[in-house]
This record gives structure tokens, C-alpha cells and sequence, in this order.
């Protein structure tokens, strides 16, 4: 029995700490956001941009393997840095993923595409 | 590993020590009566305003800030994006934002509220066997609609990035004072900028995502009221 009651207390202790450190972890998974934006931030090269690219990717991929929702601003992020790289139809595509998942977004997110349009049709002239 | 085990350790001792002693507390509602009346959904983040010599700061909070926030259940237009068009707007400077209303940011983004934050300290402190980073971040809450201060709060992290223990004797002494100085040179702040943003939020009622929104109301925090 006195084992049991250790083992207790040490699960209510750590879930506390985790609790207190963390703040709701299971809202939504993050990963390497933070860290490879401030390297971008600090040094914008190839490599720091491909690696932040890549973390958003893995958040997007991870949330769905752990049926969370993506993050405010991934998706839109993301469609971002295809605009960037001219991959329009990527681009559009995420843009419209965000305005789907948050529609406090769609007013920003249909401003970004309407540029994009508008972009497109005096390319074509 | 072990920097996480310390400021993990050091995390506790000072929740613990906030048990301990007698603060001024006060619940969410009483502090910030405001956010429940308006209940903004979505907060577009504004560049900081750095007040301190440490030239990353902007780039730390900045770059962990957008996470806490979600976490708190709000929405946040991705930084990245919005800081951009700010410049494009010619809106380089956030201190000259401070008093001007703010029903723009609601017809541009579309944005319920902004949030203004100062960095008022990125100090690294360094006495060769002892080495302390404090961080202090004041953040403001301002309702695009209503232009009314919504939430205020501060964040003040004091990171101890001393070599720890080495033994002792003279030959600890030097172990100390060398691991100690590899610490303060390669310390990578983002954890620390994180723990200083989290600090500053602990405080703020829940958004629309959040499982308790609108049911903190009676939550204790500390009070800053001065």
C-alpha cells in the first residue's frame, strides 16, 4: 500500500510541475517554432529559412497525427513563405487553410489572396 | 539537459516561495473587468519597444512571444506576416503607436485588440563565478474598437546561469568560473525570453480557444497594482 501512495505522490507532484512549467501543452503543439524564428530573425540565410520551414511543417504534420488543431498563424505562415518562393498555388491553398480553421483570419487571409489575384492577372496582361 | 533541470529547479523554488510569502492578490475579473466585457478574439502582436542596450531582445520576444499567446486561447495573426505589412504601411516605430486610436488595425487586419509590449530589461549580469540574466517585459492589451486598455501586466524572469556545482577547492573555483562564462556566452535566451513571456501572461483571462474561457474570472493573481 505504501508503495502505492509513493507512486501516487509522485505522479500528482509531476503533473503539477509539468502544469505549472508548461501551460497546456495539449492546446496545441508548437515544436521548433520559436527557436528556428529567432534564428531566421537574427540571420536570414537558406539554411535558417529551409529549417523554419521546415518546423512549420512538422507542427502541421504532428497536429494531425495527434488530431490537435494547427496552431493560430502556421498555416498562414507557411503559405507565406511559398508566396515568397512564387508558389502561388501553395500559397493560396494555405491562406485558405487558415481562413477555414480561423475565421478571425479570413479578412487578413482574403486581402493576401486578393493580392496574389491581382498580381497573377497583370502578370498575364 | 541540466540548463533545463536548473531552470526548472529554479522555476519551483520561486512558485514555491510565492506560496510562501504574503502577496497582494486579486482575481482576473477585479484586475481586468474590461477583458470580459469586450472579450477580444484575436490580438495582432506589435514590434516591441526595447528600452534596454541588449540588441537581440527584440528578436527574442518577438520570436516567443506569438506561442504563450496562443496557448492562452487567442488568435494571433502570424507575426512574421503582420510586421511585414506594417513596415510596408511605413509603421516602423511602435512608441509613436502609443496614443493614436486604434480602430486601424481593426479595418486593416481585422485585429479585436493590440498588444504593445516594452522591454525594460535584458540585463546580463557577470561576477566571474556568478552570472544572472534578468528579464522584465511590460505588456498592454488595447481594444481596437473601444481603444481601452484592456490587460497591463509585467514579466520579470531572473535566469541564474551560474556553472554550478564543480566541487571544491581552488580547482572548483576555476571550473565554476570557466563553465560559468560558457554558459553566459553560448546561453541560447529563447527559453529564457519564453519563461519572461509566459511570466508576463500568467495573468491574462483566457481567450475563445481556451477550455476555462470565460470561466476564470475568479482565478487569484498576483496584483501589481502600485
Amino acid at each position: 500500500m505504501k508503495y502505492v501512495e509513493k507512486w501516487i505522490a509522485v505522479v500528482f507532484v509531476s503533473v503539477g510541475l509539468v502544469g505549472c512549467a508548461t501551460n497546456n501543452q495539449r492546446l496545441y503543439d508548437y515544436g521548433d517554432y520559436s527557436s528556428t524564428l529567432y534564428s531566421l530573425s537574427k540571420n536570414q540565410n537558406e539554411e535558417t529559412l529551409a529549417e523554419h520551414k521546415s518546423a512549420l511543417e512538422q507542427i502541421i504534420t504532428s497536429s494531425k497525427e495527434h488530431t490537435r488543431k494547427v496552431p493560430p498563424g502556421i498555416y498562414a505562415e507557411l503559405g507565406y513563405i511559398y508566396q515568397k518562393e512564387n508558389n502561388k498555388k501553395e500559397a493560396v491553398k494555405l491562406y485558405k487553410l487558415e481562413s477555414d480553421l480561423y475565421p478571425e483570419s479570413q479578412y487578413l487571409m482574403a486581402r493576401l489572396i486578393k493580392q496574389i489575384e491581382v498580381n497573377d492577372a497583370s502578370d498575364n496582361e | 539537459m541540466k540548463r533545463f533541470a536548473s531552470l526548472a529547479l529554479l522555476f519551483v523554488i520561486v512558485y514555491g516561495l510565492a506560496g510562501c510569502t504574503t502577496v497582494p492578490k486579486t482575481t482576473k475579473q477585479d484586475a481586468f473587468p474590461a477583458m470580459y466585457e469586450e472579450q477580444p478574439k484575436s490580438i495582432l502582436i506589435l514590434p516591441p519597444i526595447n528600452e534596454t542596450t541588449a540588441a537581440d531582445a527584440k528578436e527574442y520576444y518577438s520570436t516567443t512571444i506569438q506561442e504563450p499567446l496562443g496557448y492562452a486561447g487567442f488568435y494571433t495573426f502570424p507575426y512574421p506576416i503582420t510586421s511585414d505589412l506594417l513596415k510596408m504601411e511605413g509603421i516602423y516605430d511602435t512608441e509613436l503607436l502609443v496614443n493614436m486610436p486604434l480602430d486601424k488595425f481593426k479595418e486593416y487586419f481585422g485585429a479585436d485588440a493590440v498588444l504593445f509590449t516594452t522591454i525594460r530589461k535584458w540585463d546580463l549580469s557577470y561576477a566571474v563565478i556568478a552570472a544572472n540574466l534578468t528579464i522584465s517585459i511590460d505588456c498592454e492589451l488595447k481594444s481596437t474598437e473601444t481603444n481601452r486598455s484592456l490587460w497591463k501586466y509585467n514579466g520579470t524572469v531572473v535566469v541564474d546561469l551560474s556553472g554550478g556545482n564543480s566541487g571544491g577547492g581552488l580547482a572548483g573555483l576555476v571550473a565554476k568560473a570557466i563553465a560559468t562564462s560558457i554558459n553566459s556566452a553560448l546561453a541560447d535566451y529563447v527559453p529564457y525570453a519564453r519563461q519572461a513571456n509566459y511570466r508576463a501572461l500568467s495573468s491574462l483571462p483566457y481567450g475563445y480557444y481556451h477550455p476555462q474561457h470565460n470561466k476564470d474570472q475568479n482565478n487569484p493573481i498576483v496584483s501589481q497594482k502600485r
